[in-house]
């Protein structure tokens, strides 16, 4: 029965489903629209560096040693620093919010120091924000060792230390990774949203049954469908892309061929995953609420674009498996940030082309079976 | 007499959606050139049979020839010799007129010479003139209709199925659809119609009545008529109030067959003809009566009633 393909056919559908683009501006904003909306967010609203953090200090020390050795904090630009209040508990900082930590170094230090006793410095920080105390507690590891070479007069070798070295990123430059990360989410909530719409509208306004009383076949249907919203989502891409490049300076360190072979299985994934979703739904309604359910939620939470796969709890990690957004999310931070090559990339492929043949074959099962009498 | 060749051959169709018996074991068969209809209320199976002689649905049981083509040839064969015009309105109406007729004969392969002479051609004859350029969504809904038809004429097919062809349009447009039903009948196609409006039945060559799945009746309107009255009926017009009590009464009376509410009036079947002639007699004079021709509703109402009891 699927012989006989005509490409005429599966072309006249591609251009009135052009025209339906065309002259809808809701799909029109949507594909534009949203890739703009989300770099916009993600890249300038969300910020995960840590700058200008508000510290207080309490030197009740007050020598040159104390002196010396705050002045290491305000000469990063990680944190600003205030001295605090005489008449009050600088632990309050912290309760009313009006700082992340706070410095106490209590009399005695200077002497301690010069005595070569071990001198203590305590840090209170607010806990409730576990985020940026993790980021604090980094940064002052690193303080710390500063503080030590400048104080402790001479070249005195510590018996052990610790140097870490970004190797990619190495500016940490969270923009960069949320960004290079858009391009999985803009794929991956566009072009199942489109699809599944496009299709379930047909079934909605009845002009299906126009389709199916003439000999078009299945197949005719879909790659007449899908194919100008495969072209729709790559501009979309290409946007991103360029925003990327020319906004926020991304790096672009791997091979573009191997970009667009990744995006390819990506994009054929997700649409192979809206006709399901149309087919299944048949009402533009529930095919646009299911499709931000299994198209926007794993991207954005599962995928790794902002959440660390290796710190979700081990039954997600096995999921992230078969969530084919995750894969791609390592092919497009791998490109952009790293420059890895096709033998780092093979399994990430491997498992894109697994779960499209799986997904394309679940779909067009479904499908053929509703309109093939 | 030489075995003529059926527009449509139906036999032994059934169709079911899991346990649901849509169409229960209906044969029937429809001449070239005739005008067919399928009477039955919403459910009745109607769309159901249609969807499938057009090759939209596989019967779970039974055969069905259409134009002489079986599906064990292919729908596909079988799509390009039937026209199909669905109940609810299925061109698109964020495209123009010439871009939908233009988008439905690509999908069917013709030339788009064949395609403008056609569409000059079918417009005349179902006289729509509007500009081709217009959005569909602009149309009046009548207008709507006569243009799906077009649509699906435009390959020229033997047989036209249509699925309730005049839901919901004003009665003058109607009439003007069926104008159009009876011309393309004339012009040699097969026209096989579906409606709920008794009236319209009327109008067929040939009807069958749906219930349940299943035809219970098929034969011209006046034969149908005949056949389900061979006594005759009588319509009680009362022309004053306080006529509740006689109805009852006649009701009750054995030598009346039945007594249907029409509005203010009453159709009453007579079992027997000198029972009848001595009631009337004692009927005071506001009850006029008079013998009328039963019309498909009343043999609608007695063939359902009938198939119940």
């Amino acid at each position: 029965m699927s012989a006989g393909f005509r490409f005429s056919r599966a072309w006249s559908i591609a251009r009135k489903e052009v025209r339906h683009v065309r002259r809808d501006p809701f799909t029109l904003a949507t594909a534009l629209g949203l890739p703009i909306l989300l770099v916009v967010f993600f890249g300038y609203a969300i910020d995960f560096n840590v700058k200008d953090i508000h510290m207080i200090a309490a030197d009740r020390d007050n020598t040159r040693a104390s002196r010396e050795w705050l002045k290491n904090f305000t000469s990063s630009r990680f944190f600003k620093l205030e001295p605090a209040d005489p008449g009050q508990d600088p632990q309050s900082a912290l309760d009313t919010e009006q700082a992340k930590g706070v410095i106490i170094i209590e009399p005695g230090f200077g002497n301690d120091l010069g005595a070569g006793r071990p001198a203590e410095v305590q840090i209170l920080l607010d806990g409730a924000d576990n985020s940026t105390t993790g980021i604090i507690s980094g940064y002052l590891i690193g303080i710390q060792q500063a503080a030590w070479k400048k104080i402790s007069s001479g070249p005195r070798v510590q018996p052990l230390s610790l140097q870490t070295r970004f190797l990619f990123n190495q500016e940490q430059n969270s923009r960069w990774f949320v960004v290079s990360g858009l391009v999985v989410v803009v794929i991956g909530v566009l072009s199942i949203l489109l699809t599944a719409l496009t299709v379930a509208r047909e079934w909605e306004t009845g002009s299906m049954e126009l389709l199916l009383s003439t000999p078009v076949r299945p197949l005719e249907i879909i790659f007449g469908k899908l194919a100008p919203y495969l072209g729709l989502v790559l501009v979309s891409v290409v946007m991103v892309y360029l925003v990327a490049r020319i906004q926020f300076g991304l790096p672009f360190m791997g091979n573009h061929l191997l970009f667009l072979a990744g995006i390819l299985l990506f994009l054929c994934l997700c649409l192979a995953q809206g006709l399901l979703i149309s087919v299944i739904t048949r009402q533009q309604q529930l095919a646009m609420q299911l499709s931000f359910i299994s198209g926007l939620l794993p991207t954005l939470l599962l995928s790794g674009f902002i959440f660390p796969i290796e710190s979700m709890p081990p039954f997600f990690q096995y999921l992230t498996y078969i969530l084919a957004p995750r894969w791609f999310m390592v092919i497009s931070r791998g490109l952009f940030l790293k420059g890895v090559g096709l033998l780092e990339l093979a399994q990430p492929l491997f498992m894109l082309l697994l779960l499209n043949l799986i997904m394309m074959g679940l779909a067009l099962k479904r499908f053929k079976k509703d309109l093939e009498p | 007499m030489r075995k003529q060749a059926w527009a449509v051959e139906v036999k032994e169709l059934t169709i079911r959606f899991g346990d649901f018996t849509a169409v229960d074991n209906i044969s029937f068969a429809v001449k070239p050139g005739e005008i067919f209809g399928f009477l039955g209320a919403n459910g009745a199976g109607k769309t159901t049979t249609i969807r499938t002689l057009c090759g939209l649905l596989v019967p779970t049981s039974g055969s069905a020839r259409v134009a002489g083509l079986d599906f064990k040839s292919g729908v596909q064969a079988l799509k390009s010799k039937v026209g199909y015009m669905s109940q609810r309105f299925t061109l698109y109406n964020d495209l123009t007129i010439s871009e939908n007729m233009a988008f439905a004969a690509s999908l069917r392969k013709l030339k788009p010479g064949v395609l403008q002479s056609r569409t000059r051609e079918l417009f005349k004859f179902v006289e729509f003139d509007y500009p081709v350029k217009t959005l569909v969504k602009n149309l009046p809904g009548g207008i709507k209709q006569q243009l799906s038809l077009a649509a699906s004429l435009l390959h020229n097919p033997e047989i036209v199925f249509l699925d309730e062809p005049t839901a919901g349009v004003s009665p003058v447009i109607r009439n003007k659809f069926w104008a159009l039903i009876r011309k393309l009948a004339r012009a040699g196609k097969t026209m096989f119609v579906t409606t709920h409006y008794l009236q319209e039945a009327e109008e067929c060559n040939r009807i069958a009545l749906m219930r349940e799945g299943r035809i219970i009746a098929l034969d011209t309107p006046q034969r149908l008529k005949t056949q389900a009255f061979p006594e005759p009926l009588i319509e009680i017009n009362p022309e004053v109030g306080g006529s509740r009590q006689w109805v009852e009464k006649l009701k009750l009376d054995p030598r009346i067959g039945c007594i249907q509410p029409y509005g203010r009036r009453y159709h009453v079947l007579i079992q027997n003809q000198a029972g009848w002639k001595k009631v009337a007699r004692t009927m005071p004079k506001s009850l006029k009566t008079r013998p009328i021709q039963p019309s498909l509703e009343d043999v609608f109402i007695r063939l359902v009633e009938g198939g119940r009891t």
